[in-house]
């Protein structure tokens, strides 16, 4: 629910917390695309946001998250890669450390053709289109500190000590940069306009004082000034930044893992600031599986009394592999907390009494048996289309086949899933045999395989 | 089973000079490098061809990056059991995610971390360190200095940068050298320091530090008294105490660098000292700074 974000983001009292997939080339692994694809392609893009908005059922997403666009504009070198957005490799304003750095001209500043900014810009529009009635839409900036970063180089933190005055007019261009962008991003239809600097993180509370805070004041207050909600996204152990970034006066902060949250919240609350995080991007999201997901979300959730100034969100972009199952369990949790609260307490039970379960002799079966693993199909998207797919081929084959749907909600499911050996939620089988997994098929690969299970029967 | 070296520094330490003069020593071993430059130029091509190691990169952010430390992961599930790996986190690569990696997880269990190196440029480190917060966090997570480039040093640069240094870890052990040069004797220097084997680091001179004893509540949980620590840890050498926890009981508390471990005791009863957790710092960080915030965060838990 989009209202539901925005309420928040205006600091209200919220019946639940919004969710906020940070699915940044994540999106594009849902679809099957490179990183590289997805963010050089309007349609592969839009394509694979709109899978992030179908199976995830976001109160909010980001639309591109890729924080060299405005740099690639500015004359930096990318690397690009398959499984993570690009990275800079060249610095335009590098050369000698014994040198200040040459602030670029204003007229410099990427107009709305520079780039890959039209490309940004078509996405935006075409998913506020799509979407944008019932999702707050992001548009990520790259914050000033590490955009200048990414045109001098590392050369930038000798210049904070050399050349102070130098380096602070960097910064101002850096934050005209961010200014504009915001502005072309609002134009664009996005409600919210996030201000990504990973690397704020990386220098003292002293040095944010005398660098960040007046650019990041400006930012923000040009944003609201345009209408536009802000965040302030850092990456990496921000935690004695807090404050200061709170003193900027952002509408909300997201933080990643390395912050405890819920004293970071207590800081936040201070100022009125909503705070988003905090899900571990590796450990629960990639690695862990989907009852590691649920657990970990609706454990946050409880933790966090008032549900005021919160948003449920990974701690930053996720990788591009997270196992779509697994935020599929996130999603369920956000959405469902008191019901995935009870599937998480069933997973936990130590040893499940799977006895009393019997299982179909598939050996002795007159037709195809079509088993549909779910969270709850009344609840969770994915698990949705996953039993839409099964409803859709139940009427094409008719009586030909069998179907029944398994609902984890139901503790006698968990007994049944754990004799199966049912990996992750929604899955689906046919006679016995796991077919689909997290993945929702095409309507012709699930008739395909339907069809091949219906040969046996014939031979 | 793997050995895992990690190598940090910031621009211009002289990685490449050094790179040359370190993979020597493990002539006839295969060995892997996995590079994580985030804003760097890369590893000189003519090393490269002249070692043959296999390369790994990782692109697109920075290992200090929780969602880019999938990446490295990556790389080491590709590491075979028996190789010599090099993780060079350089420039403003935090290694701190590297470190806790190999702390807290036994998720490589055929790799063992072998410890740190920080390369310091001689001449340019007071500026570094001033400013980036990652040249305290790499010489925080390191185990061996190596003091590069000396000969292009003024003795007033050199002094600094050795008072930067001894200041926020009077525990290292410092190597001067030029062009990369390394003692044949570096690995038994570094494995010394690594195990904690004092005796046995010719090199490490004072240990003037200071120590500082705050009081824990024993309402704290150990997340919340992990979290506490790693606040002010970057400004610390080490950080001990048996600490009573509302969640686990009675847990040892131990940060070397800053990494923090908690191991639960089961001691028949809580020692006389139980609750005091004793902070060794070099003389010259900002440690009272950054504690007074960690103890304004978690104020409800600090007598």
């Amino acid at each position: 629910m989009k209202d539901l974000l925005i309420r928040s983001l205006h600091h209200e009292k919220v019946e639940r917390a919004p969710w906020v997939p940070f699915a940044g080339v994540h999106a594009a692994y849902l679809k099957g695309y490179t990183a590289t694809e997805m963010l050089t392609d309007a349609d592969k893009a839009v394509e694979s946001l709109l899978e992030v908005n179908r199976l995830y059922k976001p109160d909010g997403q980001p639309v591109i998250f890729d924080l060299q666009i405005e740099a690639e504009c500015l004359g930096c070198d990318l690397t690009w890669a398959d499984d993570c957005p690009p990275s800079v490799s060249s610095h335009p304003l590098d050369g000698s450390d014994e040198e200040p750095p040459e602030v670029p001209c204003d007229c410099k500043i990427p107009q709305k053709t520079s780039g890959r900014i039209p490309y940004v810009l078509e996405v935006m529009r075409r998913m506020k289109e799509a979407v944008g009635d019932t999702t707050a839409l992001y548009g990520l900036i790259c914050g000033p500190f590490t955009l200048a970063s990414h045109l001098r180089g590392n050369n930038l933190f000798t210049d904070m000590y050399d050349f102070e005055d130098e380096v602070a007019e960097l910064f101002t261009f850096c934050k005209k940069v961010c200014i504009r962008m915001a502005d072309y991003y609002l134009e664009a239809g996005m409600d919210v306009i996030a201000m990504v600097d990973p690397l704020i993180s990386q220098i003292s509370t002293g040095h944010f004082q005398q660098f960040m805070a007046e650019p990041y004041t400006e930012i923000f207050d040009h944003i609201r000034k345009a209408g536009g909600l802000s965040s302030f996204f850092v990456c990496g152990d921000a935690t004695r930044n807090i404050e200061a970034m709170c003193l900027t006066k952002p509408d909300s902060i997201s933080v990643d893992e390395n912050v405890n949250l819920l004293a970071a919240k207590e800081i936040t609350d201070r100022y009125n600031i909503t705070l988003g995080g905090n899900i571990p991007l590796t450990s629960i999201m990639l690695l862990g599986n989907q009852q590691d997901n649920m657990k970990f979300a609706v454990d946050l959730l409880d933790s966090v009394k008032d549900k005021t100034n919160f948003i449920l969100a990974p701690g930053c972009d996720m990788p591009y592999a997270v196992p779509v199952e697994n935020c599929i369990g996130v999603a369920q949790a956000a959405l469902e907390t008191d019901a995935v609260r009870e599937m998480v307490k069933n997973y936990q039970t130590a040893q499940v009494d799977t006895s009393n379960v019997v299982l179909p002799d598939y050996a002795s079966l007159k037709k195809p048996l079509v088993e549909v693993c779910t969270l709850d199909s009344a609840q969770c998207a994915a698990c949705g289309y996953m039993m839409g797919a099964a409803n859709e081929a139940k009427a094409t084959f008719g009586d030909a086949i069998d179907m029944v749907e398994y609902k984890y909600i139901y503790k006698e499911n968990v007994a049944r899933f754990v004799k199966m050996g049912v990996p992750n939620l929604p899955s689906l089988y046919i006679d016995g045999e796991l077919k689909f997994r997290s993945i929702i098929p095409a309507k012709s690969e699930l008739e395909a395989a339907i069809r091949e299970a219906l040969a046996k029967y014939q031979a | 089973m793997s050995r895992l070296y990690l190598i940090t520094g910031f621009l211009g330490a002289g990685k490449t000079t050094f790179l040359r003069r370190f993979l020597p020593l493990f002539s006839g071993e295969k060995i892997r490098l996995i590079i994580n430059e985030f804003g760097e130029a890369g590893v000189d091509g003519t090393l490269l061809k002249e070692l043959s190691p296999v390369l790994e990169e990782i692109s697109g952010g920075s290992v200090f990056c929780a969602c880019r430390l999938d990446q490295f992961e990556k790389a080491l599930s590709q590491c075979g059991v028996d190789e010599t790996i090099l993780v060079e986190a350089s420039g403003l690569s935090d290694p701190t995610g590297v470190r806790r990696l190999f702390a807290k997880t036994i998720r490589f269990p055929h790799i063992t971390y072998m410890g740190g190196i920080c390369l310091v440029d001689a001449v340019r480190f007071p500026k570094v360190y001033a400013t980036a917060r990652s040249s305290v966090r790499q010489l925080a997570a390191s185990d061996v200095a190596v003091l590069n480039k000396i000969d292009k040093a003024n003795p007033e640069q050199l002094e600094k940068t050795r008072e930067l240094i001894r200041g926020q870890r009077p525990d290292i052990p410092i190597v001067e050298t030029s062009f990369g040069q390394i003692p044949h004797n570096f690995l038994e220097i570094l494995a010394a320091s690594q195990q904690g084997d004092r005796e046995n680091l010719p090199q490490v001179a004072d240990l003037s530090s200071r120590k500082t004893t705050i009081t824990i509540r024993p309402e704290i949980s150990v997340y919340e008294l992990s979290k506490f620590i790693e606040m002010f840890a970057e400004e610390t050498y080490r950080v001990k105490g048996l600490i009573q926890t509302r969640d686990r009981g009675l847990v040892l508390a131990d940060c070397v660098g800053n990494v923090v471990s908690v191991t639960p005791m089961n001691l028949p009863e809580p020692p006389e000292n139980t609750g005091k957790l004793t902070i060794l710092s070099g003389p010259k960080t900002h440690l009272t700074q950054a504690l007074k915030t960690a103890c304004t965060w978690y104020r409800q838990y600090i007598t």
